[in-house]
Parts: structure tokens; sequence; C-alpha cells
């Protein structure tokens, strides 16, 4: 069978680039680390990919808020990227991807591509990097979270997480549509309804604060070996779905 | 600044003056050897040459106390070193001779075989920052982690960094003197350091996953900042040569006012005149982009050699590359950030984010092209001549012209006196505390013991996905670790290979108080059992020495400095670990304004890093299941001195228990074994607070309780209950064994000191006793409490 063709975007300062390349792989895809730049230039086209990544990190260092430098530089190709969100090519944004994907508009899906919601520094005031346990949305359209239990462990690593919508009829819409994949159980920094993810409602445009990379196999568990009996863990799941979503 | 066109006549005392003045921290007698050498070349110098000068002889850079003469006197008997460094650390390892050390002491950081394939090398290297952040913590602290995170990259043709460690020592919170004018409170110290890692580790998207928190007055004035960083390097890669004809190419940041004589600052004592210009402003995302050049660059072979601009900048980085062939440096080509800016401080500056690249004129293209797509600046700053020579020009002006070799080979050296430090000890029976289990509580909650989170939390432990072995681990994720385990898929892209590492850490300045000599034997020790306990391969031990100290005109502190060093060769050679790189800070010392001395204990940190054969098998602390049986492996010496116990209450008792190499590397032997066969469930150090404490954790981390009875635990004779409880006596560590497998494990350690001492019980209650009496028994979620306290 044919491998689907990742493309994991990067640029200054994109940190979690290889391991997100790692976890594709894994699965079966054939990834490719592509620098934003890359594409500004041409040398690389996006339709010419079957599976879009954001990965985590500290984009163009979050000078201004967090991923708005890179959605910034996205915003020439904007027709591109709406084109393979709007194909139903799956798309997922990892911490820095998902502020990435709310920057530039994608999310929450809306007719303008404008920016409805941020993700605003935590409660907190900092940077926090610990696992959280999340609640899995069955109901929702979400292809990347397709099997996994109701209830998963994850690390969440960001200074800048807080997920709030201004207009209710927005939040309203993310409800209804049941596009809350996934939500923490306990609420580590202050986000509107404990959103720790949200899709399109086509399912395919996903982004998530916590980091399924870093709990793809069973032993990145904290609590081991005691959850070392199999290979995989839960975040195994997200990036087989995406690969299975495709052939 | 005066004019230098009388330079060599000058006398002794206007030399000094003129020191005080320059802020160059050199020597009258070193001035003078300056002169003396102008004098021959029958002319006076330039600035530019005497700074030059200045930094490349900084006890920064030549480590001028260390490796130089010493007298030692204890008591009636003297002993002389040439070199005491290498009479002590480097002569460990040239003993020891493994074939494994792939480059030791020469470079940047030391390198050591890595994972099965025989493809990869371990860099490892700590650095310490302290008089930058005694000054301005949070950019002391930033830019510290950017110097040791450039040491890797600039470490053969360039490592890729998977690990960052540090380790902190402040004064105590609760402190009771009065700060003098001058001198920052160690709440803001602590918070300006924390945030500074935070900021900078987080944003170049290196996991920091271990280290420490200290905190003793000893620091008040002085803290300590280590910042350690290891990487891996293919083997094909660690051999760099400058070839003659190469251009020097600089790329990463921009050339500024900033960080101008951090070198020598850091040999000044700390007055009430210091400013926080000396140190540097650090941005991380000029060298994560300096990172993603080089690892790209390097794979396609694009540059001879490579190197960090750290202490003196350009002058020491490319007086460092061009040692043999010379250097021939237009100043004028830099990029800069600030155009008011004197030639000779371009030369000198320590702006942070720059690398020196060695790099052939007909590769220049290929290298421009990666620096562009990766919009990484970059300047073409002239050539390695070949001619031995450093010439260096701003326009028609001449900067330095001088041959390399009267900088590299002329730096003059003075005999130290040092004396042992005279130390009344006092080893009486402690008292027993009056209730066991509040005794513990405090333990518990002391700065020492007490948990971290408050701290790991904010920084990024787990970026690159391989941090297996967790500063936070257990069924929870909130217990404390004892070393860290990497599995650096994010450097192999080889998700089948399992190998990986452990890093850990001793540091026991409490002891050296005490006895110095024993304070290197026990950070060693507890620097190798902490890795044992995470599962690694101890018999492929290598450490780095980090000397922290204060003034070395000081005979006493010399003294300690010494014994130190003599006990980092006797149990380098015993452990089989040698160390592979290392650094030493004098001169930690302060003065307030009625002129009253603050110095710090003398303090070794020593990091260590050893094997692990498959990351999946690494083991945490915390107990796994009810009914294991509870081991306690090692022999509980007599003696206090230097433990939390004491800081708590002060027995009178400062003796400080002897360790028994010989039997400590036999007995850790064992366990590596009996835990390679997987009958060991969860180990666990015994060290601050004492057992008690070790045993607690192990408890509250995994949600288990257990009974316990002490009675057959190896001992001393005439050791107390309170010593066994709270003694921090080294080479001992507690043990989860699999149940069923106790026969097998029995096999390892037979005829070794290991004692079962109960069993793991789903009750989650904490009972422990000593042959008929009950010494405690304690809820863990309250222990848990205690012990959880919000340091920041």
């Amino acid at each position: 069978m044919k491998k689907p063709k990742a493309i994991i975007l990067r640029g200054t300062a994109t940190n979690c680039d290889i391991e997100t390349f790692n976890s594709f792989k894994y699965v079966g895809a054939e990834p490719e680390l592509v620098h934003i730049n890359q594409l500004l230039a041409g040398g690389r086209k996006v339709m010419d990919y079957d599976l879009m990544a954001f990965p985590g990190g500290f984009s163009y260092g979050d000078d201004i808020s967090a991923g708005k430098i890179y959605a910034v530089k996205m915003a020439r190709l904007a027709g591109d990227f709406e084109k393979f969100v709007k194909g139903r090519r799956p798309v997922i944004g990892i911490c820095n991807g998902f502020q990435i994907l709310v920057k530039t508009g994608l999310l929450p899906e809306n007719r303008g591509n404008a920016q409805v919601s941020t993700l605003y520094t935590n409660d907190c005031g900092h940077f926090i990097a610990k696992w959280a346990r999340l609640k899995v949305n069955k109901r929702s359209p979400c292809i990347f979270t397709k099997g996994l239990p109701d209830e998963i462990d994850l690390p969440i690593a960001h200074g800048e997480g807080k997920f709030i919508v201004e207009d209710r009829r927005e939040l309203a819409a993310i409800t209804a549509g049941n596009l809350h994949a996934l939500t923490y159980a306990e609420n580590p920094n202050g986000s509107m309804l404990d959103i720790a993810g949200i899709c399109s409602p086509a399912g395919t445009c996903f982004g998530l604060m916590p980091h399924p990379e870093r709990n793809f196999f069973a032993w990145q568990n904290p609590d081991r070996p005691a959850a070392a009996r199999e290979a995989e863990a839960a975040g195994y799941q997200f990036f087989k779905n995406a690969v299975d979503y495709v052939r | 600044m005066k004019d230098l066109s009388n330079f060599n006549s000058l006398t002794p005392k206007e030399l000094e003056a003129m020191d005080r003045a320059a802020g160059w921290s050199l020597s009258a007698l070193e001035l003078a050897e300056a002169q003396r050498q102008f004098r021959r070349m029958g002319r006076q110098p330039a600035r530019g040459e005497l700074e030059t000068i200045a930094q490349t002889w900084s006890e920064h850079c030549k480590h001028k106390t260390f490796s130089g003469p010493v007298l030692y006197r204890d008591g009636k008997r003297t002993k002389k070193y040439k070199n005491l460094f290498k009479e002590t650390i480097v002569k460990a390892t040239r003993t020891l001779n493994k074939k494994w050390c792939l480059s030791v002491f020469t470079d940047n950081a030391g390198i050591v075989e890595f994972g099965k394939s025989g493809k990869w090398g371990l860099a490892f290297k700590a650095e310490t920052h302290n008089h930058p952040c005694a000054v301005e913590p949070y950019g002391g602290a930033e830019t510290g982690v950017g110097g040791v995170i450039r040491d890797i990259l600039g470490v053969g043709l360039g490592a890729k960094p998977v690990l960052n460690t540090d380790t902190f020592c402040f004064g105590r919170l609760d402190r009771k003197y009065r700060l003098p004018k001058n001198a920052l409170g160690p709440e803001r110290i602590m918070r300006g350091v924390v945030e500074g890692v935070r900021d900078y580790g987080n944003r170049i998207g290196i996991p920091t996953a271990a280290g420490g928190l200290y905190f003793d007055d000893g620091y008040l004035l002085n803290p300590l900042v280590y910042v350690g960083c290891a990487g891996l390097i293919p083997v094909d890669k660690i051999e760099k040569r400058v070839v003659p004809g190469d251009l020097i190419v600089s790329i990463g940041g921009r050339t500024g006012r900033d960080g101008i004589h951090g070198a020598t600052f850091s040999s000044a004592n700390i007055d009430e005149e210091t400013t926080s210009s000396a140190v540097q402003i650090g941005h991380a995302v000029n060298e994560k982009k300096a990172l993603d050049v080089l690892m790209r660059a390097r794979d396609l072979g694009l540059y001879n050699a490579v190197t960090d601009c750290g202490a003196g900048g350009f002058s020491s980085a490319i007086g460092e590359l061009g040692s043999e062939t010379g250097a021939r440096v237009r100043l004028e080509k830099a990029l800069l950030k600030d155009t008011r800016i004197e030639p000779w401080e371009i030369w000198v500056s320590e702006s942070q984010e720059r690398m020196i690249l060695s790099v052939p004129k007909a590769k220049l293209k290929r290298l421009a092209a990666i620096l562009d797509a990766e919009n990484c600046e970059y300047c073409v700053l002239g050539e390695f001549p070949g001619d031995g020579r450093l010439l260096v020009t701003h326009g028609r002006e001449s900067v330095v012209d001088l041959p390399m070799a009267f900088l590299h080979g002329g730096v003059p050296n003075f005999e130290k006196p040092a004396v042992r430090r005279a130390v009344a000890i006092n080893s009486k029976a402690p008292a027993a505390p009056k209730d066991w289990g509040k005794a513990l509580e405090a333990l518990l909650a002391h700065p020492n013991v007490c948990s971290r989170h408050s701290v790991i939390t904010q920084y990024d432990h787990e970026v690159q996905g391989g941090t297996v072995g967790k500063p936070l681990q257990g069924r929870y994720g909130d217990g404390p670790g004892d070393a860290a385990v990497i599995w650096p898929q994010a450097a192999t892209l080889d998700l089948a290979d399992f190998s990986g590492f452990a890093v850990g850490h001793g540091f026991a300045p409490a002891v050296g108080r005490v006895d110095p000599y024993q304070m290197a034997l026990h950070s060693v020790d507890e620097a190798v059992r902490n890795l044992l306990c995470a599962g690694a391969d101890v018999s492929r031990t290598a450490i780095l020495d980090n000397f922290c100290a204060a003034s070395p005109r000081d005979p006493l502190v010399m003294g300690d400095l010494v014994q130190a060093a003599e006990g980092c060769l006797a149990a380098s050679l015993a452990y089989g670990a040698p160390f592979i790189s290392g650094k030493d800070s004098f001169y930690n010392q302060s003065r307030d304004a009625d002129g009253k001395e603050y110095p710090i204990p003398l303090s070794l940190l020593i990091s260590a890093t050893a094997p692990v054969e498959d990351v999946r098998r690494a083991i945490t602390i915390n107990f796994k299941e009810a009914g294991n049986p509870v081991y306690l492996a090692g022999v509980s010496l007599r003696g206090l001195g230097g433990s939390v116990y004491n800081e708590i209450t002060d027995t009178g008792n400062n003796a400080v228990a002897a360790l028994g190499l010989k039997a400590a590397v036999k007995l850790y032997a064992a366990i590596a074994r009996a835990m390679r066969a997987g009958c060991v469930a969860a180990a666990h150090d015994v060290s601050q607070g004492g057992l008690a404490v070790t045993l607690a954790e192990m408890a509250f981390s995994g949600g288990l309780g257990a009974r316990l009875d002490l009675s057959a635990a190896a001992r001393e004779r005439g050791l107390t209950a309170v010593e066994l409880l709270f003694g921090e006596s080294p080479a001992r560590l507690a043990l989860e064994v699999v149940k069923g497998r106790e026969k097998e494990f029995l096999g390892f350690v037979k005829g070794l000191p290991a004692a079962e001492i109960g069993h793991v019980k789903e009750e989650p209650e904490l009972s422990v006793s000593d042959g008929g009496s009950r010494l405690f028994s304690a809820d863990i979620a309250r222990l848990k409490a205690c012990w959880r306290k919000e340091l920041i």
C-alpha cells in the first residue's frame, strides 16, 4: 500500500518536529520536515501531501503571542491551506501548532477564516509542564480521537493554553457540534469549558494543547513499568487514526 | 584608561592601579610578565592586546588555581603539587584508561560511547554561572544555559543537545541574617534564576530534566548556578581540524556591548560597585537557529571545525581554533547590535549565541544557503592563514598583532599555599527525638528535602519525547526521581533502538564543612547510586567535577580544595568512573559595606552519566505492588555530621561516616545484576533526610504503605536508632523486590549487606519499628502533605 505523505511544518524554534516526524513514520506515513520558508519560496507545495502536522515548540520565540508570527507568515499561502483543510485532508496542530491554527483562523472553523478565539496566558501566569487527565468526547466528529477510551493521560507543556472565545455563539457552535474532542478532567490553565482540543465540523482539522507524541509508547509514562505492558500508549492512536483515515 | 605608550616602564603599583581601572583581574606579577614580553618585542602593547591577554590568561579560561602548583600542609606533613588538577582529576582518568572514553578534557565537553550501534557518542558538560546570577539572576541564568548548550554544539563538529541539567544553591528563604545593601534576597535570586532557565531552556526545545536545589545560608550572597548539557554526536564527527586557508565564519547572534569582561569579572569579589553590565543578554531563538543550521551543515560536511563564543568572545574562540594556524581577523566585518562600540570591545565582547566555524572557501556558498533558509545571520570575519600569527584589525587600525605562542604558552603561574582546616569532631550518641513521626514530618518539609514540583513543572522536561526516567515519577507523576533516563529518539531517529543513558548528581557541601575528603567520596557515591536506582549500568559511569570555592588566596580554602581533589581521585579509581570534563569557579565570596567577607563553603557537584541498555526497563522509585518484600542494601554507619536532621535538631554530633569504597562497588555490581534479571521493582537511594525519608517517598509516590522492621538491617556497632533512621551515611539504598523472585535476588546479593525489612502494604500507612520498639506509624497522605511544599 502507498504510504501517505505527511508534511511536518517547521520554522524557527519549532521544537517538537522530530518526535512528531518519528511518530508519523512509526504509524506508516512518509513524513517530511518542511520549513515555512520552503513553502514561501515555492520549493514545496502543501497540496502535494496527504496529511499535515503543526508540531509544538516556540515558533519565532512566541513573540507578540504564541504562534502569531508563524500564522502571519502563512497568510500569503492562506488559499493553499484553506484548500487543504476544505478538502478534508487531516491536519493536526499540537500545542504551538494548535496556537498557530487558532491564530490563522483555521480553528474554530468559520466562514471568513477570521480569528474568533485565542489561547491566552495560563491562569497561573507561567509555563507549566505536567501530565493531565483528559476526557474524550465520544460524540465528537474528530477523526484523531476515534477508538480512544473515555479517559486518557497526556502531558501538557505550555504557557499560553487558556482557550477563550469572545462570542458566546461561537462557543455554542463548538458544544453543539461536539467539536470539543478533548477536555481536561482538572482544568490546568483556565480554559473555557475545560477545553483541551477542538476540531473542525468535518473532524479532520484538529488542534490540541496536550502532546500525544509524548505518550506514544508506554515507557514514556511516569507510572512505569506498570504502564509498560503494551508497547503503544494513548498518543499512538491519534497518529494511527490519521493514517487510517487517508488510506 | 591611561595611555599605554609607557606601559613597559610602569611600576607594579601603577600596573595594579591600571588593572583595577580596566577590570582585567590580572595580578601585578602577571602584568609584569606581559611587560617583559613586550619589552622583548621592543614595543608597547595596544589596548586590544592587553585585553586579549587578560581574557586568555583569566582564571575562567586557564584555570590557574586548579592547574597550578600548590604546597599543601596538614600539621607537620606537607605535599607539593606541580599541577593539582593533573595530579588528581586527570590522573584518575589516565589511570583508568577506559576505551569507551572517546574524548576527555581536550574539547568543550567530554565524550563517551553511546548505545549498541557503535555510531554514537554522548557528550556531557556542566558549567557554572555564579557571578552573573548574583547580580542579574534572570539574565545570568539564561546565558548560563545558553553557554553550556553551546559547549555541546561546539564539541567535535557539533553534538545535538538532548538534556539540560541544573543545580542551584541559594540562601535559606527563611534566613535570619540581614542582607547587606548591595545584595539581592534569595527569593528574588531563586525566582530570577528559575525563570531564566525556564524561558531559555523551553524556547530552545531541550528538556531540563535533572538537577537539584540546595539551600544554605553560605550561599546568601553568592548563589551557585550549575548548568549542564548532554548531547549526541556521530563518532565520525568528533575530530575537528582547522585547515590553513579556511574562512572564519561567525553564525548566530550579533555582537554588542553586553558582557564585556565577563571572563575577568568572574575572578573578582562581588562588592557594592559591581554592576550588571558584565552580564550578557540572552536570546534563545538565535541559538535555536544556530543549532538547526549546525546539525544540517555538520551532516553535509560543510565545515572543518567549530567552537562556541563563550568567555572572552571572539578573542577566545578564534584564538583557540587558530592556536596552531594563527588567525587574520577583520573586525569591521562583524555584524553588530550596537554601533557605539570600540574595536577591542568587538574582539572581547561576550554577546551570546555566536558560534565560530572554520569553513573551506569552496563550501561557503552551500553553508550560506542553509543559513539563509533557517534565517540565521552570519558574517565572514577573516581566515586562518597558517603562519601562527594573530592579526586583528578594524579598518586600518591594528587591534592585536601577536604570535599565538605568546598567548597560549606564556601564562605565568605561582605556587599557592594550602592548609588543612582543623575541625573538632564530636561523635557522642545523639539523643532520640520525643516523637519519631513528628521528626520525619519536619525532615520531609525541610527545604533541602521537600518536593521540587513547583520548579520542575515550569521546565519543559519532556520535549523531544525521550524523557523516560522523569524528575517527577510514580503512580501520580509527582514522586522524586533519582536520575533522569533519556531515550534520545530525536537525535538517533531510530525507534527500534532502545539504548538510553541516565544522568544523576551528588552534592554534599554540609559534609565538606567537616571533612572535604569524605565530601568528595560521598558525592561520587551518591551520583553513582542515583544512576543505579534508575537501572543504569554503573560499571560504565563517567563523571564531571564542578568545584565552586571562595577565594584561593585563603590557604584554608586551598586546603579544602586539595582534600576534595584527593577524594575525587580515590573515588574515581574505586568506582572505575573516569572524569571526562569539569569546571571550577573561584572567588565565590562577597564583601559588605563594613568589609565583612562572606565566603561560600567548598561546593563540589558531581554529575554522572551511565548507559541504560534498554530504556523500557529503567527503574523508578515508587512502590509498585502490595506484598512485595522491601530490602535495605548497605551498612548504616554512625555519625550525623552534615545531615539535615542536625539542622532541625542540633544533636552536637558532627561525625561524618567514612565511605567504604570497595564494599560499595561490590554491592552495586550485585544489585545491578539483580536489576538486569528483573528482580527489582523499585529502588531509591538513602540521601538527604536519611532512610525514613527514602521509605516515605517510595510509599507516597506509589500510593502504597509498608510495614517495616529494621532489626535485620546491617549496621555499625553502637549505631543509635536516630542514626539509622535519619543519618545520611552513604552507600545505602532501599529496594522493592518482586514477589516470588526473592530467592533469585538473594542469590545475587549473597554474602553482601542486603536485608529484608518488611513488605509493601495496600493500607496507606508506613509503620517502622526496630527490633521490639515501634518507632513510628504514619499515614502516607499526611507525610506527602508535609513534603509537597510550594517553593516558588
